[in-house]
């Protein structure tokens, strides 16, 4: 066992006491101290942006784009109004990274979404949850928020300043897509979800078309001690291009599934080490790095790289939410792909006729193959299809959709292959 | 969806509908909708014509506004189902963990097919992944999450179910 990984220091921090979620915990870890100071300060707005720009954070709901970039993007000048979005639709299979953190670290949350919305000049903010949340997480977030608003960190005059921040749950209702930030937008706005043609960017013409900037969980907690600690002590964990820390879901056939937070740049083999390694001492037959919409990677492949953004993107897949979903020698990859076709198929939005017919059809084929009944036309058809899905459409689904039926054909054609009775 | 007789929101529910407005910019309505849809699905365990006609003329809007929201969203029931819904994720990480059997398993032990209800239980069509994968195989009963199931675990549950009557 690898007793020198640096473990849980950030959004998990508060793990390591028994009442984690409480407000005398995260305030024992020093929370709500940077927020004070911003506060007390009155700290130059963008000094803060350039602070989030130089630790290099970048966004972990998926995509992995600079949040600190991302901020600069509003124009501070305007006195527009402008808004905050935390994005907690966590959704992404594989993915449970963000419903821990709201589960035991809230505050840090709460923090990280007031310092956002101060440095971008927002006096509201939601925290979009999605509606399967509605029991403990819902009910803990709630409970911090209370506990914020009744110490004044949040709301009107905060701390005796003259900074008025509102910041307010919400609560979805079952749709993968809302995890998109334009369809998230439109969900706030009380529509269907289905995501906006950009440009123009939410920075620029977001929610009720004010400047909008909407951050994940992850990122959003990540914020505090990247700004009391500074973007040195950021810079000094993980590697040049992808520092910090990163919360990983690792789920499948091991013996210790769980979230992990740890230096990007830790190698697979570590990570996998901490997960107890693979379930009754079998073979590594192939992992998905970042949740099911990236592809697939093979054991041997990704039992030599590190878990960060440059060494997985060279290997041929992404960090993505950093879902790792472990499988196993025995695993029929056919099945699994059918599975992951199925939730693309069911969750795609319908709005753009390439993604929702193109998920229909690689689903029907996979499952005609999973029949017997398929043929290699069917195969070809099937390798056709991301092609033409990817890159024609509104919002990254397509893409998403596309990447996993590419790998798994890539990888194991040969599995597909067997599927097949009669070679015509 | 044929229900003549009218409905009236409960006075409660249309004070917390309005509450819940004051979250948003002024004169802004449709905001309400998922949350106003959550408070009658609670009450009337699914959504019938008659509450989309009720909230749409609570919030001055178009029927299809709200229609075309408790459609789109998969947590809102337009058809009678049971009275607790269990939805059983079988998305991959709780697939590799044999989420097949759990709900094959379920559909045996409460006598109906996925997608379908008794009087009782509504077994929600498999559901997509749910963000608890690493309990896997998880299910959620109404609003609560249940990980790392086995056949007994379930049998538990139903019966702690069953007790609570």
């Amino acid at each position: 066992m690898k007793n020198n990984i640096r473990i849980n220091e950030l959004c998990f921090s508060t793990l390591s006491s028994n009442n984690p979620n409480s407000l005398e915990t995260y305030l024992s870890q020093g929370g709500y101290s940077t927020w004070k100071k911003i506060v007390n300060d009155f700290t130059d707005k963008q000094e803060i942006i350039d602070l989030v720009v130089k630790s290099g954070l970048r966004g972990r709901g998926g995509a992995g784009f600079s949040t600190g970039k991302k901020w600069s993007f509003i124009n501070l000048e305007s006195d527009e109004i402008k808004y905050l979005v935390c994005n907690a639709d966590e959704s992404e299979p594989g993915t449970c990274k963000d419903r821990d953190i709201l589960r035991y670290n809230p505050h840090a949350v709460i923090e990280g979404m007031l310092i956002a919305s101060y440095a971008i000049g927002a006096n509201v903010s939601y925290c979009y949850l999605r509606g399967e949340f509605m029991g403990e997480v819902y009910k803990n977030f709630k409970q911090a928020l209370n506990e914020a608003y009744s110490n004044n960190f949040v709301g009107n005059n905060i701390l005796g300043s003259e900074i008025n921040i509102e910041l307010h749950d919400l609560i979805g209702a079952g749709a993968y897509i809302v995890g998109e930030e334009t369809a998230m937008l439109e969900s706030i706005e009380g529509k269907k979800g289905f995501p906006r043609y950009k440009p123009p960017f939410p920075a620029i013409k977001g929610l009720f078309n004010s400047p909008t900037i909407i951050n994940n969980v992850e990122t959003l907690a990540s914020i505090p001690k990247i700004i009391s600690n500074g973007p040195i002590w950021f810079n000094s964990i993980g590697t040049k291009d992808s520092p910090g820390f990163k919360c990983f879901s690792v789920s499948g056939h091991v013996n210790k599934p769980g979230n992990y937070e740890v230096p990007l740049g830790t190698p697979f083999k570590d990570l996998l080490e901490l997960a107890g390694g693979v379930k009754n001492n079998k073979k590594i037959k192939a992992v998905i790095p970042g949740g099911s919409s990236v592809p697939v990677l093979p054991g041997n492949i990704i039992m030599n790289i590190n878990m960060d953004y440059e060494s997985i993107a060279n290997a041929g897949s992404l960090l993505g939410s950093g879902a790792v979903i472990i499988m196993d020698e025995n695993t029929n990859m056919v099945k699994v792909l059918h599975r992951i076709a199925r939730f693309y198929y069911s969750e795609s939005c319908g709005q753009c006729t390439p993604c929702r017919e193109g998920t229909g059809w690689m689903y029907k084929i996979i499952d005609k193959l999973l029949s017997g009944k398929g043929s290699l036309k069917d195969i070809e058809t099937l390798e056709s299809l991301p092609n033409m899905i990817a890159g024609s459409t509104i919002c990254a689904f397509g893409d998403a959709a596309a990447m996993p039926v590419e790998s798994f054909i890539k990888y194991y054609k040969n599995e597909f292959l067997n599927y097949i009775k009669n070679e015509d | 969806m044929k229900d003549k007789d009218l409905y009236n929101i409960p006075s409660e529910a249309c004070t917390k509908i309005n509450e819940w407005l004051l979250k948003f910019p002024d004169g802004e309505k449709k905001p309400a909708i998922i949350y106003a849809l959550h408070l009658i699905q609670k009450e009337n365990k699914y959504i019938k014509s008659k509450h989309v006609d009720a909230l749409a003329n609570l919030l001055n809007l178009k029927k299809i506004d709200v229609y075309e929201v408790a459609s789109f969203y998969s947590m809102f029931e337009l058809e009678k189902v049971g009275k607790h819904t269990i939805s059983v994720c079988t998305n991959v990480s709780c697939m590799l963990k044999g989420s097949d059997e759990i709900l094959a398993y379920l559909e045996r032990k409460l006598k109906i097919k996925v997608g379908t209800s008794s009087d009782e239980y509504f077994l929600k069509d498999e559901r997509e992944c749910l963000a608890a994968c690493c309990g896997a195989p998880m299910m959620q009963v109404d609003h609560r999450y249940y990980e790392n199931l086995t056949k007994q675990k379930v049998d538990k549950i139903i019966r702690d179910i069953e007790n609570e009557k």
